[in-house]
């Protein structure tokens, strides 16, 4: 695979928030997969504060709808991204900041898995974690963090504008 | 008094949900999507109408509205506050024919 392959899959990737009608299945080693991609991301003293659940019974979908008012579309499947807390206490004071940016490289890996495999997907941040916690069984000492749902796509959205490289990128000094 | 099963599948229901989870999100979320989630909210309200034979043509058109503006919330403020005017003067058309 080249760098041109990469770029383009991290370019191609778009936040869907419009799926397929009939939530068709996503097969068990796609979901793997992009499970996968996710505990490959890097994380601040290889703490891998990470948990992820994965939903995919579409009453629990659709009660996790209920209490997301960010979640658009009818998704496939939901995978709550999800920090240990007592994982994330093991990297001292800034431990769960960290974490909250541990979980958010492994959310991008697992995007861009999805993408690669054909399957649309969108990071949530607009949801009740109490109330997910509470319809999930999660325990105490998991937060869950993101939403991330994926599914199939009839099409893909258009890019939004992007700031330029000339206008974000500061070489040697602001 | 009615038992809670099936209760998920109420539209009414739906919408109490979105609107109080709606409420929690919003003290930490970014102020402008306070508006957001009226402005979905009021498109699950004509969903709602609709199923209940309430909606007009016009209802209708203010949903199709929202569902092709609704996103510029997430690209372009100044063009979603235009659309949030449009919307309001449409709602004001309908309210002014109205008997």
């Amino acid at each position: 695979m080249s760098s041109d392959d990469i770029l383009e899959i991290i370019k191609g990737r778009r936040c869907v928030r419009r799926f397929r009608d009939g939530r068709e299945d996503i097969p068990d080693e796609y979901i793997r997969k992009i499970l996968e991609a996710g505990i490959w991301a890097p994380s601040a003293g290889n703490i891998q504060p990470w948990e992820f659940v994965v939903v995919r019974d579409r009453d629990k979908i659709d009660k996790i709808k209920l209490v997301s008012p960010g979640l658009f579309g009818d998704p496939s499947a939901i995978i709550v991204v999800c920090i240990n807390l007592e994982r994330a206490r093991k990297g001292g004071k800034g431990g769960e900041v960290m974490a909250i940016m541990d979980v958010s490289m492994a959310t991008q890996n697992m995007m861009l898995m999805a993408y690669s495999l054909g399957i649309g997907s969108c990071p949530i941040a607009s949801f009740s974690k109490t109330a997910v916690k509470e319809l999930l069984d999660i325990p105490d000492h998991i937060e869950p963090v993101l939403l991330i749902t994926l599914g199939y796509v009839d099409a893909w959205p258009n890019p939004p504008k992007r700031r330029s490289l000339e206008e974000v990128v500061h070489y040697e000094g602001y | 008094m009615k038992g809670t099963e099936g209760i998920t599948r109420d539209p009414h229901f739906k919408l109490l949900s979105f609107l109080i989870t709606s409420a929690r999100g919003c003290v930490d979320e970014p102020s402008l999507y306070g508006t957001l989630r009226l402005i979905d909210a009021a498109a699950r309200l004509i969903d709602i109408m609709k199923e209940e034979g309430k909606a007009t043509e016009e209802l209708l058109n203010l949903k199709k509205t929202i569902e092709e503006n609704i996103a510029l919330v997430m690209y372009d403020e100044k063009a979603y506050i235009e659309f949030l005017d449009r919307l309001v003067r449409d709602l004001a058309k309908i309210i002014k024919k109205a008997s």
